[in-house]
């Protein structure tokens, strides 16, 4: 009720309360925990619920299914996880279990604590968590995300409250990182089906929710209503609101207005650079921002590139010579401020800042050792390995997977790179699902792609590029890269794990297998009487400090 | 003595000397909109202060969604390009469009008119069922689909005209296609035919004489209609985000999409200059094509003080009233 | 674009579905109708049929979900679990047969039965639809009857031109000027979506019919009516305006066509008043091209509300079938086109047997 929009709902809300109510009862019918269903709804006294818009979509809500984050944006609230990371910290700690630990290089135990529940009464214990990774591996979803576990065996249970997961190598230092994320949320064996995706309908119905909220109203992908969840008992603080409801937008601006008029209270995900500008000058709203994990850049294809290994003048060193040029002419600082006012901000290395080991290998190396660009430096660089300029260099982005900046982004890295004269750039862009067969078919000599860790740990920014077999297929290899990016998933010392991840980026820096551009911060926009907004390293926007 | 007869007969001028009144200024208006249209399109490079892709001259980046200013007359947009300079340019990508499309959908549904309508049979029977299902589908849906089969490759200027020209075409064929249809179907029982046969020329040739010059009346009149839908097509596409990227073209829909944020944001010139731009586009070209259908048509035709023939007016009106029936054959 | 000039063309042209008349012909109304019953098949075989290798040229659900973040190999290994690579053709026929069986299946982006998903977006584009028509209906036949009262005057061409420049204006350019200046300056009307979180959680709780201002009145919940309301003013104006020009173009040049018919002339000879004149003789004739267009309307106008859908967040079909294209849903595409299909051959069905009922020429 603080501003005028909210009176005009006043007595919306009246009404809202009352067949809050019927549905509590409806719910709590076929269970014996009418204490969770009727949690939220019947001590609305705590606060009215707490609106929060977004534009990211779910999937499914069976984690088995997704492999998204408006997925687990929702996963994350209402289904409980063994470990996780607390809130600003980025270790891993027991969420739902009581100890997590490896029992021998490639055994992980976990114990839970006796008496858990599910939010509808059905017994929690180690043979749920078995069940939910063997059906993920089992149902191996073409849109879910399975392929994070690669390193998982077998899961045995000696007992009710102990999961031992046993693992293919030893010492894997990224698995507990993997149980906060996508594969890592745990269902109840009696409500999900072992060998398909459980629709969504007959998850809410059969309330099989054991996460901090459960969802006691769902409106596919329009609005979900999450109640707090007595029985969830794990490391994160009970729900401090009332209730959350998230309401789906798909324009950006829409969203914005939304928060601007106070029809939602918290936006998070995404709007556009313009958006934020403008409501930080706003004084009905403050703006949140918290590190991102999101990084934008350009990749170089070996083969394809000028002078690259299948091109008529192949020429290792000319080629190098070309993907230092291009670093020492992109104007970071420039990007970040013409197209993203902000919201984005330079990267000089492969981890992005607030990962432990994150370095800035790029920026001495490049430009004028400052982070900015000279031009001097890249002709020379040119001049001294033979390279004949202008260098006519083919660019590809895409307009509609990164955001709609991307045009913007590489229309100016464009024109950075050819005010010099020293580049002829030929920019393109195609389509996304043309672009995602096109890049692995060696068709774009250097292309845009952009990265939203799978977990939140630094090696997440290195596996899956660097080494030989990698998703890129750039045909990038360097067998010390690959040796030491092993090396540094199954350091079990913290301090020598992380100098090895400094020192594989300073080698890839080296290379410039690609070419770091950005990171995006994580923004959510709030209304002035919203308290608790937590933007950290988990990348995940937990709703339940959440208060109004 | 031909001479003026062949001026006289030509689409928009025979009208514009047909019109009277009030007519005749929705058709001068008309006529003006769309000439200063298609002479920013032919002009572009001339009358646009910078490139449609030009993001900095001699002093620097121009910046982006700087206000208007004297370097700048209608400021610059979110990703940092001459707002003016790209709705000048934007003139010729919709003409390039507009001319892609009505070239290819006039051709080839002429072509499929009279073949359709020549065989016959169950030829026929099936162009008539596909072209009507086609035509009855909504026009949006079927380019946005069309436009994702064929930008598949990479978007340049061409292709993104091609894309969205071709889409565009996919749902007007059907339009001339029964125009001519009809027309030939009509044409095909006349005894003249029989005669020409007879004495040996080629009935594909006088068939296809006959059917241009009977449908003279009728296909000008779809042309600008559909050069009018053409623009709004293209500008939907490129707001759906299917359009034409700005470094390889200026579209004004496009624009306009990434103005969005703008406007929310209190920028006005971002999303004014080009959304004006489309309106008054298809404002002149809808203004020319209504005035025309209006004088095609001697019913709706503004009577002049001395009129035409009564025998005039029937012969004229006499194919219209007849498809106004519901009447094909 | 979607509301097209289709009917001014269709002043010039003829009223398009009258196709295959030599199916009809020599028949009599049951034939006629029985043979138009029967044409609604091949229609919407075609466009399924056309969709179907349209959506198929333009890649798989995996690589627009996944493509940025596997390894080409395991996108492959993905892709062929899922069949999609496949010989089109088996894929089409086992398409076709499960058509058949009216088993639209489940969506392939996010697991929601096809028949719901209709169900559910389909009301929403049919209450946006319903308001917009009741708009345009208000607007477009009073006007365009006044300009064809006013014929050549200048009330006539500033109706003339105000409904072209509505025809004019791009949808979402006029949505989002509609929704800066009624919603951001003046706080009338609120921004998007169709209604308020609490008021979309309170119908959807009661698993109501999906057309909100009906589960709205039904609730018996003046607040959840005025909500509902209030949210559908906005996009059913913008739609409705667009047509409401179409409509007026359309009666205009109708009424003006019968007018100057001989009995009109008659009439006007005996006396009867110009305004009688148009009220009650230009009227009735000019009924059958306006059924015609309305009915053709009904299809465009699903055109047009993807746009006014997605300006207005008004979750209906057109704003799922934007949404389910950018991530290649096969399923859900070929399911939300299929009933398009059927909406416009059904409405052409229709209009063709109204149209035969009013006037017996039509059928031969």
């Amino acid at each position: 009720m603080r501003n005028q929009s909210h009176l005009r709902r006043a007595a919306v809300v009246a009404g809202f309360a009352a067949s809050a109510l019927t549905l509590a009862a409806c719910s709590g019918g076929d269970s014996d925990a009418d204490a969770s269903g009727s949690a939220g709804t019947g001590d609305t006294g705590s606060g009215e619920p707490i609106i929060v818009g977004t534009t990211d979509k779910v999937t499914t809500l069976d984690p088995a299914g997704s492999y998204d984050n408006g997925s687990l944006a929702v996963q994350t609230q209402v289904f409980p996880y063994l470990v996780n990371t607390d809130y600003n910290s980025t270790d891993v700690v027991p969420d739902l279990a009581e100890t997590a630990e490896f029992t021998s290089p490639t055994e992980y135990t976990v114990t839970l604590p006796e008496g858990l529940t599910w939010a509808n009464g059905n017994a929690l214990t180690s043979s749920d968590v078995k069940f939910s990774f063997d059906r993920n591996l089992a149902i191996a979803d073409p849109n879910g995300a399975s392929s994070l576990l690669y390193n998982l065996d077998s899961v045995e249970t000696p007992d009710e409250t102990t999961v031992v997961f046993h693992l293919k190598t030893a010492d894997d230092q990224v698995f507990p990182f993997i149980l906060t994320s996508f594969p890592g949320a745990i269902v109840d064996e009696e409500v999900f089906a072992a060998d398909a995706i459980t629709p969504d309908a007959d998850i809410v119905a059969a309330n099989a929710f054991g996460g901090p909220y459960t969802i006691t109203a769902y409106d596919f992908n329009k609005t979900v209503e999450f109640t707090p969840n007595e029985a969830y008992q794990g490391l994160l603080a009970a729900p401090a609101n009332g209730g959350v409801i998230l309401s789906y937008f798909a324009e950006s601006s829409n969203l914005k207005l939304a928060v601007q008029e106070g029809d939602v209270d918290v936006a998070y995900r995404s709007l556009s650079a313009t958006d934020v500008e403008d409501l930080s000058g706003n004084d009905a709203v403050q703006v949140i921002n918290g590190p991102g994990g999101e990084i934008r850049y350009i990749v170089f294809n070996f083969d394809t590139q000028p002078y690259g290994a299948a091109t008529p003048e192949a020429d290792e060193a000319k080629a190098l010579a070309v993907r230092q040029a291009v670093a020492d002419l992109v104007d970071r600082d420039a990007i970040s401020e013409q197209v993203y006012k902000g919201t984005y901000t330079p990267l000089y290395s492969y981890v992005p800042e607030g990962f432990a080991g994150a370095t800035e290998s790029l920026k001495d190396l490049y430009g004028d050792g400052a982070g900015a660009p000279d031009a001097d430096k890249a002709a020379q660089t040119l001049a001294d390995a033979g390279v004949e300029t202008p260098v006519k260099l083919s660019l590809q982005y895409n307009p509609d997977h990164y955001g709609p900046s991307s045009g913007d982004e590489y229309a100016l890295v464009k024109s950075q790179l050819e005010a010099t004269g020293l580049f002829e750039v030929d920019l393109k862009s195609t389509e996304w699902v043309q672009y995602s067969e096109d890049r692995t078919a060696d068709v774009y000599p250097a292309y845009q792609l952009g990265w939203f860790p799978d977990y939140s740990d630094a090696d997440n920014y290195l596996t899956p590029f660097f080494l030989t077999e990698n998703f890129l297929g750039n045909h990038y290899s360097n067998p010390d890269v690959d040796e030491m990016i092993l090396n540094q998933a199954v350091t079990t010392d913290p301090a020598e794990r992380t100098a090895l991840i400094e020192q594989i980026q300073d080698t890839v820096a080296g290379d410039l297998s690609t070419l770091p551009l950005l990171q995006g911060a994580q923004v959510a926009v709030a209304g002035t009487g919203i308290e608790g907004v937590t933007l950290d390293a988990s990348f995940k926007f937990r709703f339940a400090p959440v208060t109004k | 003595m031909t001479k003026p007869r062949l001026l006289d007969r030509l689409p928009v001028v025979h009208q514009l000397r047909q019109a009277v009144g009030l007519q005749r200024g929705m058709l001068v208006a008309g006529l003006v909109l769309t000439g200063a249209f298609v002479v920013l399109a032919l002009l572009a490079p001339v009358l646009a202060p910078y490139g449609y892709s030009q993001l900095a001259d001699d002093a620097g980046n121009f910046g982006a969604q700087q206000p208007p200013s004297a370097e700048h007359w209608l400021g610059t947009t979110v990703g940092g390009y001459d707002v003016l300079s790209r709705v000048i340019w934007g003139a010729r990508t919709a003409l390039l469009v507009i001319i892609v499309a009505v070239l290819l959908s006039v051709f080839v549904g002429i072509l499929l008119g009279l073949v359709s309508g020549y065989l016959g049979g169950w030829v026929d029977r099936v162009l008539v069922v596909v072209a009507d299902a086609i035509y009855a589908f909504p026009t949006l849906l079927l380019a946005i689909v069309a436009a994702i089969a064929i930008s598949g490759g990479q978007s340049g200027m061409w292709s993104g005209v091609f894309a969205a020209a071709i889409s565009i075409t996919v749902v007007f064929i059907p339009q001339y296609f029964r125009v001519v249809r009809a027309e030939v179907v009509r044409v095909k029982s006349e005894a003249f035919i029989e005669s020409a046969q007879v004495i040996g020329a080629s009935t594909w040739r006088i068939m296809f004489r006959h059917v241009l010059r009977n449908s003279t009346r009728t296909l000008p009149v779809i042309v600008t209609l559909n050069a009018a839908e053409a623009v709004l097509t293209l500008a939907a596409l490129g707001f759906l985000g299917l359009g034409i990227e700005p470094t390889s073209a200026a579209e004004w829909g496009f624009d306009l999409n990434k103005s969005i944020s703008d406007v929310a944001a209190g920028i006005w010139w971002t999303a004014v200059p080009p959304g004006v731009a489309i309106i008054l586009a298809v404002l002149g070209i809808t203004l020319i094509g209504e005035s025309m259908n209006d004088l095609a048509d001697p019913r709706l035709r503004a009577r002049r003080r001395g009129k035409g023939t009564p025998a005039d007016a029937v012969a004229q009106s006499e194919p219209v009233a007849r498809e106004e029936m519901g009447e094909v054959q | 674009m979607s509301t097209t000039p289709d009917v001014a063309a269709a002043a010039v042209s003829e009223p398009p579905p009258a196709l295959a008349p030599q199916a009809a012909r020599g028949g009599g109304f049951g034939r006629y109708v029985l043979v138009r019953l029967l044409l609604m098949i091949p229609t919407v075989l075609i466009l399924v049929t056309l969709v179907f290798f349209l959506i198929r040229l333009t890649g798989d659900p995996i690589t627009a979900a996944l493509g940025g973040r596997l390894p080409a190999d395991q996108l492959a290994e993905r892709i062929h679990e899922a069949g999609y690579d496949r010989p089109l053709l088996v894929q089409y026929l086992e398409y076709l047969g499960q058509i058949l069986r009216f088993d639209f299946g489940s969506t392939i982006t996010d697991n929601q039965p096809v028949m719901t998903v209709l169900a559910e977006y389909g009301a929403a584009t049919l209450e946006l639809v319903t308001y917009a028509l009741v708009v345009a209906f208000l607007i477009g036949i009073p006007f365009g009857l006044v300009a064809a009262a006013n014929r050549d005057r200048w009330p006539d061409a500033a109706l003339r031109v105000g409904a072209i420049f509505f025809y004019a204006t791009p949808v979402f350019f006029a949505g989002l000027v509609a929704k800066l200046v009624f919603s951001v300056w003046l706080g009338w009307f609120p921004v998007s979506g169709r209604a308020g979180v609490r008021t979309e959680l309170a119908l959807g709780r009661d698993g109501g019919t999906g057309i909100y201002l009906i589960d709205a009145i039904r609730s018996g919940n003046s607040d959840y009516v005025w909500d509902v309301l209030s949210h559908a003013v906005l996009p059913a104006m913008t739609l409705g305006l667009l047509t409401a020009g179409i409509f007026l173009r359309l009666v205009r040049t109708n009424v003006i066509g019968t007018h100057n018919m001989p009995y009109i002339d008659a009439a006007r000879s005996r006396g009867v008043s110009e305004s009688r004149l148009i009220r009650t003789h230009a009227y009735r004739p000019a009924l059958i091209p306006i059924i015609t267009v309305v009915g053709l309307q009904i299809a465009l106008m699903l055109g047009g509300a993807v746009l006014t859908e997605t300006t207005f967040e008004w979750q209906g079909l057109g704003f799922q079938l934007a949404k389910y294209l950018q991530a290649r849903d096969f399923v859900a595409v070929q399911g939300i086109v299929a009933l398009i299909a059927i909406i416009v051959a059904v409405a052409n069905f229709i209009v063709d047997i109204i149209a035969a009922l009013i006037d017996p020429r039509v059928r031969y």
